[in-house]
């Protein structure tokens, strides 16, 4: 029991990371109707990010846990106002195109730089050794980061619900065209929002920079799943990618444990018995993609 | 207060709109009826920005809307009220109620938009879609006014209403226009529609077929139904 | 997504590879002297993804070293031009197969070497049986090549499957480390590795506890290492054979997880000397693995990886060492033979024995083209041994050269 409870709290600790991004995804997805194929690659950039910092600059990782995301945030705006912004009007499948080529281009200029190896990145010294959960030790760092994402989940989720930003995305989410009709500025918003989801991938690449391997290819071992993580949890549902998030790493926790053999498509197992059970997700409304 | 002039409009090949020229007065309700497939709703959906016009000239309050974007038309005092009600399932009513900024000529304070609709302060905390379709419908309109539009664009209020209801928008459309409004409706009902509205514009194959007042409208009611399929 | 991208390009530069190499036509081998006036060395490998490090561009640079120490050593060597070329296969077996009859065919090449990853090398070693030439292959770790897919043409140098299990397997499991705990990517590789470490271990009177097979790629083993201390009887040592990014995600959380203090050690199936590199010694420090070459083992290898160094910026992996010797035995096989005709070659490499900076006690094997050479027991160093960069390394104990690999009477190869 206590073991399954431990699985469980593996599978928390691996979902965070899958609903910063799918969150990061989602908020994009609703804001821009774009498929942003990049996502994996801002992570694994916060990861070289954070790596880059501290050999070239010496700062530490709480410092670049602030630096990172913000910077590449900005990166994430100048993309979308050079490019992704271009392709909006036509169909999706240019924006998916394009933002798999940057993915491209993303990491071949990192293994240019760096080589296709993995990059040392060390715990930070306060997060060492393990503490005590009462039903068995875990690591310290991988408690911070699950809380890490817990709260930033709840952060969030309080922007989008309690701000009046908040609202314009939820509305634009949800019916861009009748959002503008109402006198909002939607294109004003749509930058910013895409900074902030791309702003989210790089401060999961940071926390996964201590516990992961920093290597080029890193986000986009990961980013197949987190598609089906947002499709899980409803295509343009905020709420739903979160949930869907934590779910299936725990699912994929304990089906490592259980049927070791299938832990490999376990994740587009579910996919397809949810989208046989709801079309849309388990949070998804239909029309979003009309 | 609106002018439109020879607006065209369609869908790729296919032509939806030919020459539509049409006017509204201010603190006039004007009808728009026609049968399904006339081109009512892509006629809304170019006054709001929505639909591309490939020629013609919209002016709203002597202003040539040509290049404006959507938003600044809403925000000029055009209230459009959709089809289908257009209730966001993730906001609650009073965010319904603010999402659109008082920006326009004459917003409602949001006193006034709970009086007038009392069951709309009741249930503030729901979110849109958890209302009636009465309910929803009174919020999309309320949400215009809240705005401060000075024309409100109604795309078949009535539909799919029981006649009580009916009834109460059709109140809620005379109220308006006793404040000043003007109301552009587009409409199948044409009883409900002669019980509101000034005139009818009658849309047909794309374009104005006929001009109508309300004393033609119930003379040849019978004769506009069958025209309509109804 | 990225995967159907790939192939389709893949797909359309097989094709269009094939169609160009079907209006050339091979040249004509007449069997005698150096065909086409020249020794044409050829290389593919991986120069871009995971593979890249350990092999990849340095690989080319030290055949072209060997080249050099040949024509150094024959001075009136009867062989004229010595040319090296490469093709890159992304690790893909489409693509090597196309690179491979390019290769033969088109840039004349008299050997292709190296060729990592398993499936790419299968491929390899057919192209090479129906073209009669020859594939020395160093960097792939099936034992299928010496074994059922065995043909005359191919030969396999550096290390395999078997090698690996045997050094890390039997000699951990008879220093005391009974219970094993496998976790193994699920790919043949992983498969191949799994059951050879399952059979040494069983062999030296160990047992497998439980074997798990893990996705690949994989970021999170917690699930694996957090059950891995309740298992009954509680294991020894896991053996992992993840390789790349996944034994560093592996290792990490190893490390986080204190499995070292709850008595758990880590026995590494596979591993080369840049992934220490990539990850620091101190996350490896301590565990146990078998490496086919070590270029800080004595004085005539670190003399090599000097000069490697110089040439290449960085030290050498086994695979770099091996790829070398390949080259050298094969152009000294081409000097005694007095022709490059591969049929001749053949006869030559057919159970020489030699030793050079990489082989000790190497033989080639008649029976089923399986170079034996000597193969090392190695531990990571803690980071207070280390005295310079690379110097990752202590060889534990030597594994001779008739004990690192299968027995040859055991061998599935039927040399037709």
């Amino acid at each position: 029991m206590v073991n399954v409870i431990q699985q469980l709290f593996n599978g928390l600790v691996g979902g965070g990371f899958l609903a910063l991004l799918a969150l990061g995804l989602a908020v994009i997805f609703g804001m821009l109707r774009v498929v942003n194929f990049a996502h994996g690659a801002f992570y694994m950039l916060g990861a070289f990010g954070a790596y880059l910092l501290l050999t070239e600059a010496g700062v530490n990782f709480w410092l670049a846990l602030l630096v990172v995301p913000a910077a590449l945030a900005v990166v994430g705006m100048a993309l979308e106002r050079a490019f992704v912004h271009r392709l909006t009007q036509l169909d999706p499948l240019y924006n998916f195109l394009l933002t798999f080529g940057i993915t491209l281009i993303l990491q071949d200029l990192i293994k240019v730089r760096y080589g296709n190896q993995s990059q040392p990145y060390s715990r930070p010294a306060l997060l060492d050794g393990s503490v005590n959960l009462g039903l068995f030790q875990y690591p310290s760092y991988q408690v911070f980061v699950l809380g890490f994402a817990i709260v930033l989940c709840l952060l969030v989720w309080l922007l989008l619900t309690r701000t009046r930003v908040g609202m314009i995305v939820r509305a634009a989410t949800e019916r861009p065209e009748l959002t503008r009709s109402l006198g909002v500025d939607v294109g004003r918003w749509v930058t910013p929002v895409f900074g902030f989801g791309i702003g989210l991938a790089a401060l999961a690449g940071v926390l996964a920079a201590p516990m992961r391997a920093v290597h080029p290819m890193m986000g986009s071992d990961l980013i197949i799943t987190v598609f089906a993580v947002v499709v899980i949890g409803g295509l343009g549902s905020i709420f739903g990618s979160v949930v869907a998030g934590f779910g299936i790493g725990m699912a994929q926790a304990v089906g490592n444990l259980y049927v070791p053999a299938l832990s490999q498509t376990l994740v587009f197992i579910l996919m397809a018995v949810v989208l046989l059970w709801r079309p849309t997700g388990l949070f998804g409304r239909e029309g979003v993609l009309t | 207060m609106l002018t439109i002039e020879s607006l065209s409009a369609g869908y790729g090949e296919a032509q939806v709109l030919r020459e539509v020229s049409l006017n509204v007065t201010e603190g006039e309700v004007v009808t728009l009826v026609g049968r399904n497939g006339a081109g009512k709703t892509t006629l809304l959906r170019c006054l709001m920005g929505l639909h591309r016009q490939q020629t013609g000239r919209i002016e709203f309050l002597g202003r040539d809307l040509g290049r404006i974007p959507t938003h600044h038309r809403a925000r000029s005092g055009l209230g459009w009220v959709p089809d289908d009600r257009g209730i966001y399932a993730t906001l609650s009513v009073t965010e319904h109620l603010t999402l659109a900024r008082p920006t326009g000529p004459d917003p409602w304070p949001l006193s006034r938009i709970y009086d007038t609709f009392p069951v709309l302060h009741e249930r503030r905390r729901f979110p849109g879609t958890r209302l009636s379709g009465g309910e929803q419908q009174m919020l999309a309109m309320a949400r215009v006014l809240r705005m401060g539009a000075r024309m409100l664009v109604c795309d078949e209020p009535t539909e799919g209403l029981a006649p009580l209801l009916v009834q109460r928008i059709g109140d809620i459309i005379r109220d308006v226009k006793a404040h000043g409004h003007t109301v552009l409706l587009v409409e199948q009902n044409v009883h409900f529609a002669a019980s509101v509205a000034d005139r009818h514009y009658l849309l047909a194959e794309g374009g104005i077929a006929e001009e109508l007042d309300n004393t033609e409208v119930r003379r040849r009611e019978s004769e506009l139904l069958a025209y309509l399929g109804i | 997504m990225r995967e159907v991208t790939r192939r389709s390009a893949a797909v359309l530069a097989t094709g269009t590879l094939l169609l160009s190499a079907c209006g050339q036509g091979g040249p004509s081998d007449d069997g005698g002297e150096i065909s086409n006036g020249k020794v044409v060395l050829g290389l593919i490998n991986d120069q871009s993804d995971v593979y890249a490090e350990l092999s990849g561009e340095n690989s080319v640079e030290a055949v072209r070293m060997a080249v050099e120490d040949f024509q150094e050593d024959n001075p009136d060597s009867a062989i004229g031009e010595i040319e090296v070329v490469d093709a890159d296969h992304q690790n893909k077996p489409d693509v090597a197969n196309s690179k491979a009859a390019e290769l033969y065919d088109q840039r004349q090449a008299d050997v292709i070497l190296d060729v990592p990853t398993s499936s790419a090398a299968l491929a390899v070693a057919n192209v090479a049986n129906q073209k009669q030439k020859i594939h020395m292959n160093v960097t792939a770790a099936t034992t299928e090549l010496t074994g059922e897919s065995c043909n005359k043409y191919t030969f396999d140098y550096a290390y395999d499957t078997y090698m690996l299990a045997h050094g890390t397997g039997t000699t951990v499991t008879e220093k005391g480390a009974e219970n094993w705990y496998i976790v193994y990517p699920d790919y043949a590789f992983g498969q191949d590795m799994e059951s050879s470490f399952s059979t040494a271990i069983e062999e030296a009177g160990g047992q497998v506890v439980e074997s798990d097979p893990t996705p690949f790629p994989n970021d999170n083993f917690s699930t694996f290492l957090v059950k891995a201390p309740d298992l009954d009887p509680a294991p020894d040592v896991i053996g992992t054979m993840q390789a790349g990014g996944d034994l560093v995600n592996l290792v990490k959380q190893y490390n986080e997880f204190n499995l070292a203090d709850k008595g758990v050690d880590l026995a590494v199936g596979l591993m080369f000397i840049t992934d220490i590199h990539s990850l620091g010694v101190e996350a490896f420090s301590g565990v146990t693995f078998t490496d086919a070459w070590y270029w800080d083992y004595d004085e005539t290898n670190r003399r090599w990886a000097d000069e490697f160094q110089e040439r290449t910026g960085t030290r050498p992996s086994f695979a770099h060492a091996g790829n070398y010797s390949a080259a050298l035995q094969y152009l000294e096989a081409v000097e005694r033979a007095g022709t490059d005709d591969s049929d001749a070659v053949v006869a030559e490499l057919e159970g020489y024995e030699f030793d050079d900076v990489f082989a000790r006690n190497g033989k080639i094997r008649a029976e089923d083209h399986r170079v034996v050479h000597d193969a090392y027991l190695a531990r990571v160093k803690e980071p207070d041994e280390v005295s310079e960069e690379w110097d990752y390394e202590e060889i534990v104990s030597t594994i001779p050269a008739d004990e690192a690999f299968a027995p040859v009477e055991d061998t599935e190869c039927e040399m037709g």
